[in-house]
């Protein structure tokens, strides 16, 4: 039965709560409280917390359900995302892939500032990187999430965890690639990829 | 309830509604045509201001004017760290001027009374403002009269800092001035009150304050409580940092009943306690607007519709934030009154539009410092089932987290906060 309310929430959802009529939170209830801590429309104003608008629908919704499943190592996400069914985490990722993307607008703060020489190297670093993260990390389809100008901070932070800690859920392609680069290198991608808009 | 004309209906406001959200709205509340929707918010804060905004994001149409006393607006939520010198009052401080490019009329006044008769409330300033729906949203009063010996004037001696401003530098120069090898006193408040680990961060941050510039001292929390939010990870929290606090209990005989402020002491059932340096947090009440206008109940607090917030005992008022009583152990944090400021704004909209009560999603997240890299948090997700507030999922940091997590929460918290300003103030 909620299988199937879900399914009409889908059929009527359109603006903030559209699909009122329909039993449960509307995609807008969900969705409306992540941005206090993703930013105003998911878009991010804190430099470790990652802009999620505009990212693909399926990256989201794996994110939630690797966190919901304490398969993806995380601060609070893992307490938060086991209060969505799964129908209602499929909502949430449908909202913010549905939201233009947009990093760093109306920040009050700036995180770290790209570094044009760590940029420069990381550029020839990333050769590999953008096999996959094309077009500067512009590029995003399915599984793989946009890197360009998302926040320094956060992709340091982020991909330090990727190469630091054997059990974080990765693709095979990236993990092989992650462990040829030191930790310098991999700063530098960061600097890169934080760069391009 | 599915019927065509109720779903063409859901499909033509969202489509409003995402019109609106496309262009920048400027609206010009004076030229506001007849029939249109009038909402007033009492209280720019962290419930006010985002309800005002929701209210204009769901419907530009409906005319939105938000009162408030203050010209600026302080943060409560990470003030605790100015206390203690890693963090200025000035990254604090918020404007409203953002406010008018959303719509949103804001008036610089203090709402004085609420006539529900004939939905209007006037201002100090001496003006009226007609409301269809009405939001309250003043957050919390301290009941002065509730130990001896302390009143609004006896906390400029003896302050309480549970408003971020003036208060919070006064705490910042006490400690500063405070003699190596005197207690540094917090007097925590009895239940319920705002920000539930709130003393018990400031406590820590005391505590490394002190472990660095004045080791002879300790922080000494007296608590009317028997426990309080986090205990465990503070508890543990402070012992791993090794900072020198002790918390006296209720039960322990840590409920202060009097203070003497010529004699800098508090006073328990059992024992004085004196220092030059001396936080009281009075016990609280809903703000004093909803006391005057008969929205709080006995216990002091506003009750709500869990649903809709709107009260119980005005039609067409809704209470969010720190003010309204809630169940399923929703605390009174800045996050909870942003979630519950989202969602009366959908009731609202919702009765406008002769729709039934949506249903709604509750959200907490909230962090606390131990230490400027040590980070502890609580986050949780509620549903309304079977007509209850039902906590879905949530808890606090694990116990048992490297450095690296802790401080991983650390930075998190800073960017929490960064993103709840924007939400509000941009």
């Amino acid at each position: 039965m909620r299988k199937r309310m879900l399914v009409l929430a889908a059929v009527v959802v359109g603006g903030l709560w559209g699909g009122a009529a329909v039993a449960g939170p509307t995609s807008g209830m969900l969705s409306n409280t992540c941005d206090g801590c993703h930013g105003p429309g998911g878009v991010s104003p804190g430099p470790y917390m990652p802009s999620i608008a505009g990212m693909p629908y399926n990256f989201l919704k794996q994110m939630m359900t690797e966190f919901m499943k304490d398969e993806r190592p995380s601060t609070i996400m893992s307490r938060i995302a086991k209060g969505y069914s799964d129908g209602e985490i499929d909502e949430i990722a449908k909202h913010f892939a549905g939201l233009k993307w947009g990093v760093n607008n109306g920040a009050s703060v700036k995180g770290k500032s790209v570094d044009p020489d760590k940029a420069e190297k990381g550029k020839s670093l990333a050769r590999e990187c953008e096999k996959c993260h094309e077009d500067g990390g512009k590029k995003q389809d399915e599984d793989t999430p946009r890197m360009a100008g998302q926040w320094l901070d956060y992709l340091q932070l982020k991909l330090g965890e990727y190469k630091n800690d054997e059990k974080y859920p990765q693709p095979k392609k990236m993990k092989t690639q992650i462990d040829k680069l030191s930790v310098e290198d991999l700063e530098a991608v960061a600097h890169y990829f934080a760069g391009q808009k | 309830m599915y019927d065509l004309t109720r779903r063409h209906f859901v499909k033509l406001t969202g489509g409003l509604a995402a019109a609106g959200l496309a262009s920048s709205f400027v609206a010009n509340p004076a030229r506001a045509a007849e029939g249109k929707k009038r909402v007033v918010v009492v209280g720019g804060g962290y419930g006010g201001v985002i309800a005002a905004k929701y209210l204009r994001k769901v419907d530009p149409n409906i005319v939105v004017t938000l009162i408030e006393k203050e010209k600026l607006y302080y943060s409560c939520p990470l003030s605790n760290p100015i206390i203690v010198g890693l963090r200025d009052l000035k990254v604090q401080r918020w404007g409203y001027d953002n406010l008018a490019k959303h719509g949103i009329n804001f008036i610089q006044d203090e709402v004085l009374e609420i006539d529900v008769a004939k939905r209007t409330v006037s201002t100090a300033k001496n003006a009226s403002f007609s409301y269809d729906k009405l939001v309250v949203a003043p957050g919390v009063e301290f009941k002065w009269d509730a130990i001896e010996g302390y009143s609004e004037k006896v906390s400029e001696k003896i302050p309480h800092g549970w408003k971020a401003g003036p208060q919070t530098l006064l705490l910042q120069e006490q400690l500063s001035a405070m003699k190596d090898g005197d207690p540094y006193i917090i007097v925590a408040p009895p239940n319920p009150y705002r920000c539930p680990p709130g003393p018990y961060e400031r406590a820590g941050l005391v505590a490394w304050y002190l472990k660095k510039n004045k080791p002879r001292s300790k922080v000494i929390i007296l608590d009317p409580k028997d426990k309080f939010a986090k205990q465990g990870l503070f508890i543990n929290g402070w012992k791993e940092l090794g900072f020198n606090i002790e918390w006296v209990s209720g039960n322990d005989g840590g409920k202060v009943t009097r203070v003497d402020a010529n004699n800098m002491s508090v006073h328990t059932e059992m024992q004085e306690y004196k220092s030059s340096a001396i936080n009281l947090i009075p016990p609280q009440k809903a703000g004093k607007i909803a006391q005057i206008s008969g929205l709080a109940d006995k216990t002091g607090w506003c009750p709500v519709n869990q649903k809709t917030f709107e009260s119980t005992i005005h039609k067409d008022v809704y209470v969010i934030g720190d003010a309204c009583t809630v169940t399923g152990e929703i605390p009174k944090s800045g996050f909870a009154a942003n979630s519950e400021a989202k969602i009366a704004a959908a009731a609202i909209h919702a009765s406008f539009n002769g729709q039934g009560e949506p249903d709604p999603s509750y959200v907490n997240t909230c962090y606390s410092l131990l230490s400027p890299d040590y980070g502890i948090s609580v986050a949780a997700v509620w549903a309304y089932r079977n007509n209850a507030i039902t906590k879905v999922s949530g808890g606090v940091s694990p116990e048992k987290a490297s450095a690296v997590f802790r401080k991983q929460e650390a930075m998190y918290a800073e960017s929490w906060y960064q993103s709840i300003m924007a939400e509000m103030f941009s």
